[in-house]
């Protein structure tokens, strides 16, 4: 029986994993989640202040976070831009299509980056509102 | 069978190049603008963004890391924060803000299948609002010097 080279083996490629549908849900509803969580942090934290650039001195940012609808606000702002960006860089990486081991150190990658970032922004939040 | 045959049948075993289909990513990557349709160029750009305001996140969990250290820290940047360049750089955050999250209600519109034909007219009318609000936004900060 004869074997037939064809183009497509000459360059052995890894099989990309396609986008699952929940990974595109949950890219969706975090992300139509940040437009009202953006809008109302963009508003309450910059829009109403006024001073140059909506930007509070040290006082006035203590007092603001401290105040618990706001505390609520950004720590679930905190947790969707974090989960947002983790897919959106993973996605942005696994185009360049790389290898299934390479693929599985990436979504390790951005598991421990991701946990990180939520850490440290939720340490930020919680000090700063325990200093007001 | 009717004898008709389907289009393209006496072509399919001429040898030549493979054309691609459809507004799928060229070989040379989602960030190269050249050939390509609306909808490739607002995914790119989107990427483009999505990479910004990723960077733009750990740039601003840094600057609020100063807070820790106290009212002088923080009022050192807040000079330099209100600099005419760096309100500029506002502006464009607010740019980046804006296109990735109204280019993101045009594609989740689009992939959920409740608009699947009217992306091109989508991205037009999310452009002007977009436009409107990014003009509105840079009065703001530029009118607050």
């Amino acid at each position: 029986m004869a074997t037939i080279r064809t183009r497509g083996t000459a360059r052995r490629r890894s099989a990309r994993a396609p986008r699952s549908a929940g990974e595109w849900r949950i890219t969706t509803l975090t992300g139509l989640g940040l437009l009202v969580l953006l809008a109302v942090h963009m508003v309450a934290n910059h829009f109403v202040v006024k001073s140059i650039g909506g930007l509070r001195d040290y006082r006035q940012v203590l007092a603001y976070i401290a105040n618990p609808v706001i505390f609520t606000i950004e720590s679930l702002f905190l947790l969707f831009v974090t989960v947002h960006a983790m897919l959106g860089l993973r996605s942005v990486l696994l185009d360049l299509d790389p290898s299934p081991r390479l693929h599985r150190w990436i979504d390790r990658g951005l598991a421990v980056l991701g946990l990180v970032t939520l850490a440290y922004g939720y340490f930020l939040i919680g000090t700063l509102a325990s200093r007001a | 069978m009717s004898g008709q045959e389907l289009p393209g049948t006496e072509r399919r075993d001429d040898q030549g190049p493979v054309l691609r289909k459809g507004v799928g990513i060229p070989t040379s990557g989602w960030f190269d603008p050249r050939g390509r349709a609306l909808g490739g160029f607002a995914f790119a750009v989107n990427r483009v963004t999505g990479l910004g305001l990723v960077a733009y996140l750990y740039l601003h969990l840094a600057v609020l890391s100063m807070l820790l250290r106290g009212g002088s820290a923080w009022s050192g940047f807040l000079r330099l924060a209100t600099s005419w360049l760096f309100l500029s750089l506002d502006v464009l955050l607010i740019f980046g803000i804006l296109y990735h999250g109204l280019n993101g209600i045009r594609v989740a519109l689009v992939g959920s299948g409740i608009v699947a034909d009217r992306q091109k007219a989508l991205w037009w009318a999310l452009g002007v609002i977009g436009t409107l609000a990014l003009a509105f936004s840079a009065i703001h900060i530029y009118g607050s010097r």
